[in-house]
């Protein structure tokens, strides 16, 4: 029998020397294992902790206007990891681009992020994107690395995503496909959620708060139920917390006909 | 209409050039003539500079027909220079040219020499001395027919009489003066070259050929301490086209392997695959461009190095995609909102010496962000119900949607910047002042919108909407 020694279970002792290779290997699968607390306590007690660091997320916009949402929520959750010199790869296609206009760092500072950490990328097509997503995803340079797709595009299929979810969860890094005016099809994501824009707690004088969405988690590999909750970003923590109800509830109530639930697409 | 060249067959019939097309249709009534194209030439003469750049990075054109290499430390490949005219002899005839060739100890020398089909130098005649044409026939009428008869004469009133060029021209061409030819490219730092006696054409061939002058080159950057920033392939097909490859990378390197990879995705991206039509006879790898690059101790623990990696995908985009697709972010000077960021190829080594780290704003705590998260390159443009004239905006349509606005804050207001403009301060020159208002839609929506101009500046302002906020 030839004992090839990062073989060893990380579980079993390898003798009073532990190999280097087995103790990387527990390294990794410790990593594989962390999850990403998005801050908001009734959030994470659902997801009993987080989303998988290591693993591909889905976001879907609720209507054509709440791709935003997607992106603004995937991308705050990118900021959720600790810092690290790794990047945060933007990665997008032309038509993206032009339907949703561009990063601007101004904006990303304000909410809390650093612009230095992003790296963009602007394809032609899908294909060139995903392709790039696996790369990145592959190299040990991102922290995360987001891709975001415009549209019900063919290419985004249960094969693809599956690649890009086998690289996550073999190199630890955040995978998030932002997918924006599309319907949901089947894909190899860990989690697939909804998000749409909220009402924010308004501040003095009646101005727009404090980024709100409204999130429901449609599908979870790991068998959560489903839920819906509405959370608010706050810059200074780099956090998610619960949204009070209050201000934005009675906007719902006011306005039952454009509701978050009738915004859900078929 | 003159003759601008011709054949050895019309040379052999009395034909010369600069002779009149009438007088040479005279005498050859039925001469082949074609119209004179100089750009096709010197595009002939490019192409032709390019396969013999097989023999010798230092390649020079001498229009309109010649082609000057320097050969110096070259030959010994070939054997020796007799040899390497040999060979460029039989490939140029192979494409049907006629050729001259001849070598010298300097340039003007051998072009001399080629031009006037002469064996020495002293054969040559006084013509080679360029010094125009009044000069040739006083030299002539002198009794000084070749440079052989120039050469025994004292210099001092030769140069008295005709100028001190020609005297210079004299001592180049007597080789007694060396100037260095000025190549059509820079010389590369290193070039590392591999003939073969058979061409090669298969792909993998080609690819395990690169391998070995990559792995060649990193050992030449290892002992001069240096990385490459620029990588050139040259591929000599044996019918005279050369391809050429070229793979930038952000950071100097010497790395084999991750060469390689760079120079694969070079190939996949290439829009027409290469072509090896007969095979390539050889193949040269190039460093243009390299940089300081000490050696590292790699440590014992495994410790990704997450600068490396970052530099090492950042390249295979670029590589495959473009640099210009691989970007980072750079703040600039500018209140214009859209001015004020910018988006600079990653790959750039500006982005790391002249551009400082940008100071992006610090947010403020309790504050929501007051710049939007995404903004259209073009503002695009929206119908808007505001209250009254210079008011906050109630509702406005945008993408056949209306959205009723709820929450409001603003006017932010950002004046052009007059100080750009080259008239200066004046009212109503240059842009117009924006208003900037963040509003949040009923369905929880938070919009970036302004106003473009001040009703005392315009007499309708339009509205638009910049940007998204999360």
């Amino acid at each position: 029998m030839n004992k090839k020694p990062n073989h060893i279970q990380p579980t079993l002792s390898a003798g009073a020397f532990p190999s280097v290779q087995g103790m990387w290997k527990q390294h990794q699968s410790d990593a594989a294992q962390s999850l990403l607390p998005t801050g908001a306590p009734y959030v994470d007690e659902r997801l009993r902790g987080g989303i998988t660091q290591a693993g591909l997320h889905e976001f879907f916009g609720g209507a054509q206007a709440d791709s935003h949402a997607a992106a603004a929520f995937a991308l705050l959750l990118a900021w959720r990891l600790p810092e690290s010199d790794a990047g945060i790869f933007w990665i997008s296609g032309d038509k993206e681009r032009q339907t949703s206009g561009r990063l601007y760092p101004y904006g990303l500072s304000a909410m809390g992020g650093d612009p230095a950490r992003m790296l963009l990328v602007q394809t032609a097509d899908l294909r060139d994107a995903l392709r790039a997503a696996a790369d990145a995803i592959r190299s040990k340079a991102a922290s995360a690395v987001i891709l975001e797709t415009h549209g019900n595009a063919r290419l985004v299929d249960l094969t693809s995503t599956r690649r890009l979810a086998l690289a996550a969860a073999e190199t630890g890094v955040l995978a998030l496909l932002v997918r924006g005016d599309a319907v949901p099809m089947p894909s190899a994501a860990r989690t697939r959620w909804r998000i749409c824009s909220a009402p924010s707690a308004p501040l003095p004088g009646n101005a727009p708060g404090l980024p709100t969405f409204d999130i429901s988690l449609l599908r979870h590999r790991g068998g959560t139920a489903p839920f819906e909750a509405r959370v608010t970003w706050d810059h200074a923590t780099r956090s998610f917390f619960d949204a009070p109800l209050s201000g934005g509830l009675s906007a719902i109530v006011t306005d039952t006909e454009t509701g978050p639930a009738s915004r859900q697409r078929a | 209409m003159r003759l601008a060249a011709c054949d050895p067959a019309a040379h052999a019939l009395g034909l010369t050039a600069g002779m009149a097309l009438a007088d040479a249709r005279a005498r050859v009534p039925d001469l082949a003539v074609f119209d004179h194209d100089p750009v096709a030439d010197l595009n002939l003469l490019g192409w032709l500079a390019d396969g013999c750049e097989r023999y010798t990075p230092a390649c020079m054109l001498d229009p309109p027909q010649g082609l000057l290499l320097d050969i110096t430390g070259c030959e010994h490949v070939f054997g020796d220079a007799a040899r390497l005219a040999k060979d460029l002899h039989a490939r140029l005839s192979r494409h049907g040219l006629t050729c001259q060739i001849a070598s010298g100890s300097t340039p003007d020398s051998a072009q001399a020499k080629a031009r006037y089909a002469a064996r020495a130098i002293s054969d040559v005649p006084v013509e080679a001395l360029d010094g125009g044409d009044k000069v040739h026939k006083a030299l002539r009428r002198a009794g000084l027919r070749s440079i052989g008869d120039l050469a025994i004469r004292p210099r001092k009133p030769l140069a008295a009489r005709f100028g001190k060029a020609v005297v210079v021209r004299l001592a180049r061409l007597l080789e007694e003066e060396d100037p260095r030819i000025t190549p059509r490219r820079s010389l590369p730092i290193i070039h590392v070259t591999q003939n073969f006696a058979e061409p090669i054409s298969r792909t993998n061939d080609v690819l395990a050929t690169i391998e070995m002058l990559a792995g060649n080159t990193a050992l030449q950057l290892q002992e001069r301490g240096q990385g490459g920033r620029r990588f050139e392939i040259r591929l000599f097909r044996s019918d005279g086209h050369v391809a050429r490859l070229a793979v930038d990378t952000g950071t100097p390197t010497r790395d084999a392997a991750l060469l390689m990879r760079l120079i694969r995705e070079r190939i996949d991206a290439l829009s027409d695959p290469l072509d090896p039509g007969f095979g390539y006879d050889l193949i040269r790898l190039e460093v243009p461009l390299a940089e300081v690059l000490a050696n590292v101790q790699v440590g014992l623990e495994t410790k990704i190095d997450t600068g490396a990696a970052a530099a090492a995908l950042i390249d295979r985009l670029s590589v495959r995609l473009g640099a210009e697709r691989v970007r980072q972010f750079h703040a600039r000077q500018s209140h214009i909102p859209e001015r004020a960021a910018l988006e600079r190829a990653a790959q750039s080594d500006a982005s790391k010496a002249d551009w400082p780290k940008a100071d992006w704003p610090k947010p403020v705590p309790g504050e929501p962000a007051m710049r939007p998260f995404r903004l259209f390159e073009t503002p695009q443009p929206i119908e808007v119900t505001a209250g009254f004239p210079e008011g906050e905006p109630r509702s406005f349509r945008w993408r056949r949607h209306v959205h009723r606005v709820t929450r409001v804050e603003g006017p932010e207001r950002i004046s052009p910047e007059w100080w750009r403009h080259p008239r200066g301060y004046a009212p109503g020159n240059g842009s117009l002042t924006r208003d900037y208002y963040r509003v949040e839609d009923n369905e929880g929506r938070r919009f970036w919108l302004f106003r473009r101009g001040l009703y005392d500046e315009i007499e309708r302002p339009l509205w638009y909407l910049h940007g998204i906020f999360a």
